[in-house]
């Protein structure tokens, strides 16, 4: 069976600058694979690359054996690879159980004329929608903040929102763009046990962007390495640890 | 949790507003009366009240829940009055016959708006290309002679709807009631679904829209069609209300009119606009009497809702009972 997601040879060039350099790895379903490298080394870029925000100059891009290299965002969303942002992704003028809403947007299939109509079918699959939005923030102890402001919540409980709505369609694949930015040391411990138990009960694929290195030595299968865009070390998180390339990486040479 | 506590009228409100919603319809029809009350010349206020709210309504999709500064909205209203005037005139059909069609050619203009947004222009320089839209049309508008009547305008045959001549101002009040409510309740129908979600997912992060599986520029083009229907529906009826069409209606001024409602009622509001078109079409008309106090109080209108109420009149309703708390107003 083809990986959940493959990357061959992907590279980003933005003019003269190559961003992402020949860069190849997989990711099997229920595996976390975390992906590390000083600030520049094109980690953000890369998830642009697969979420579909960043061109891709060369190489291919396979989520289920399928090429998606060539498609557009919402369309490589709507097969099944979602993505959290870096700077917070929740939509402001939306109350958390909208902005969860707006992640079932795929799945609620109201048509146009039925909702203009006043369908009693539009009503229903809106209501249902508004359930099950309302139960995923159960799930997370979030449903006292269903109707408050996205702007409104802290922000762990942003990040946890973001997750929530990122996993409202159930995805195979879910890239995390540095979750644990600004959470306190026991929210990261949550959140690093809810990563884990989406990739293991869930059998979700994660990619996981993380500065904060002990989380994601602890919670990683595997630990890709970015260096000035070129792939240094793609092993399980011992090895990466005692790797001396990964040091070179981060400390240059010595 | 202090957010929880503090956000329990919202929930409350919501639920106020779910039962109040029911009585919408109840609206319309307590207007029923009001033409007794009128003498002609208010009749014809109101309605002109009643043709600047899907004018208002239209503009706030694109402005307010798109949040896409686009500034074509006066190129709908000219295009939607002057179909309904040249069907009128130039084929017969009675005024009932042309509104759809106006709307339509509305939705249509709408959608030839939105190319410059959906090639990624924003900001300043959409503002400034969608403008172009608007005065072209009014080149338009004087150039095509032969359907339009140039620049001496055009005589709009009196109005009918369905065998009844409108040819006092009470009935196209009513006429216009009915119009008016149909393009509010539609419009909030599609606000409250996905489509109205999808359009506030864009006004707040294009990118992020996209990553939760939205087509963001179908949705584009959706909300500017949609607008352009609205105001289209709303240049008939203004067709069949002033009688003759000329191309000064259709300038820099009736769009600032425009722009000034959606603000003036709330950006993202639909009763905003609706308060907007309320306020801002007849608090001039009133002034009417006393020359040049009609454009101060237009004026002072605008800058003192700016200074005191940035987020428009709907923030006033929304303090007021929770139940008018608009779906999308957000303090």
């Amino acid at each position: 069976m083809a990986p959940l997601l493959e990357l061959s040879d992907v590279t980003v060039r933005f003019g003269g600058l190559t961003a992402v350099d020949q860069v190849s790895f997989r990711v099997e379903a229920g595996e976390i694979c975390a992906l590390i490298g000083p600030n520049g080394a094109g980690k953000s870029t890369l998830f642009n690359a697969i979420a579909g925000n960043a061109p891709i100059q060369s190489g291919r891009v396979l989520f289920r054996g399928d090429e998606i290299q060539q498609m557009t965002p919402h369309a490589i969303s709507a097969r099944g690879v979602r993505r959290t942002f870096q700077n917070g992704g929740l939509f402001g003028h939306l109350t958390v159980l909208e902005n969860v809403l707006v992640g079932l947007h795929t799945k609620v299939d109201s048509g146009f004329f039925g909702v203009l109509a006043g369908a009693r079918k539009s009503h229903r699959t809106e209501a249902g929608a508004t359930r099950q939005a309302r139960g995923l923030l159960a799930l997370m102890e979030l449903e006292h903040v269903a109707d408050a402001l996205a702007t409104e919540l802290s922000g762990g409980q942003q990040r946890m929102v973001e997750i929530v709505r990122a996993l409202a369609t159930d995805p195979p694949l879910l890239l995390l763009d540095e979750p644990a930015v600004g959470l306190a040391p026991p929210m990261r411990a949550r959140l690093g046990d809810i990563i884990r138990r989406l990739a293991k009960e869930r059998s979700v694929g994660i990619v996981l962007i993380e500065h904060a290195i002990e989380l994601v030595m602890s919670i990683s299968d595997r630990v890709v390495v970015l260096n000035y865009g070129r792939k240094v070390a793609d092993a399980p998180p011992a090895e990466v640890r005692a790797d001396r390339n990964v040091l070179e990486a981060y400390l240059g040479h010595g | 949790m202090s957010g929880a506590a503090r956000h329990a009228p919202v929930t409350a409100g919501a639920r106020a507003a779910s039962k109040l919603g029911r009585l919408f319809w109840l609206v319309p029809l307590l207007l029923l009366p009001v033409p007794l009350f009128l003498d002609q010349y208010q009749q014809y206020v109101a309605n002109l009240v009643l043709v600047y709210v899907p004018v208002g309504v239209g503009f706030n999709v694109v402005v307010g829940n798109l949040g896409l500064l686009a500034f074509s909205n006066v190129a709908f209203f000219g295009i939607g009055a002057y179909t309904s005037g040249i069907l009128m005139l130039k084929l017969g059909l009675p005024w009932w016959a042309t509104v759809f069609p106006a709307g339509v050619m509305g939705g249509i203009a709408g959608s030839a708006a939105s190319v410059p947004a959906l090639r990624g222009v924003r900001l300043f320089y959409l503002a400034i290309m969608t403008l172009a839209f608007g005065e072209l049309m009014r080149w338009v508008y004087i150039r095509w002679e032969p359907l339009t009547g140039g620049s001496f305008g055009m005589a709009v045959p009196t109005p009918s709807a369905f065998g009844w001549s409108l040819d006092a101002e009470s009935h196209k009040f009513y006429a216009f009631l009915v119009l008016a409510t149909a393009v509010i309740a539609l419009t909030n129908r599609l606000l409250r679904s996905r489509f109205g979600r999808a359009f506030m997912a864009i006004r707040g992060n294009e990118e992020a829209a996209a990553a939760m599986g939205i087509p963001t520029d179908r949705y584009i083009l959706l909300g500017f069609a949609w607008g352009g229907f609205a105001v289209g529906i709303a240049g008939s009826m203004y067709a069949a209300l002033v009688g003759h069409l000329s191309p000064p209606s259709f300038d820099l001024s009736e769009l600032i009119l425009e722009f000034a409602i959606v603000m003036v009622g709330g950006l993202g509001s639909l009763l905003g606009s609706v308060v907007g078109a309320i306020v801002l079409t007849a608090a001039p008309e009133f002034f009417r009497d006393f020359p040049g106090f009609e454009e101060l109080v237009f004026g002072v209108l605008i800058v003192a809702v700016i200074l005191f109420l940035p987020r428009g009149l709907a923030s006033l309703l929304a303090r007021a009972h929770p139940a008018l708390r608009d779906r999308y107003y957000r303090e």
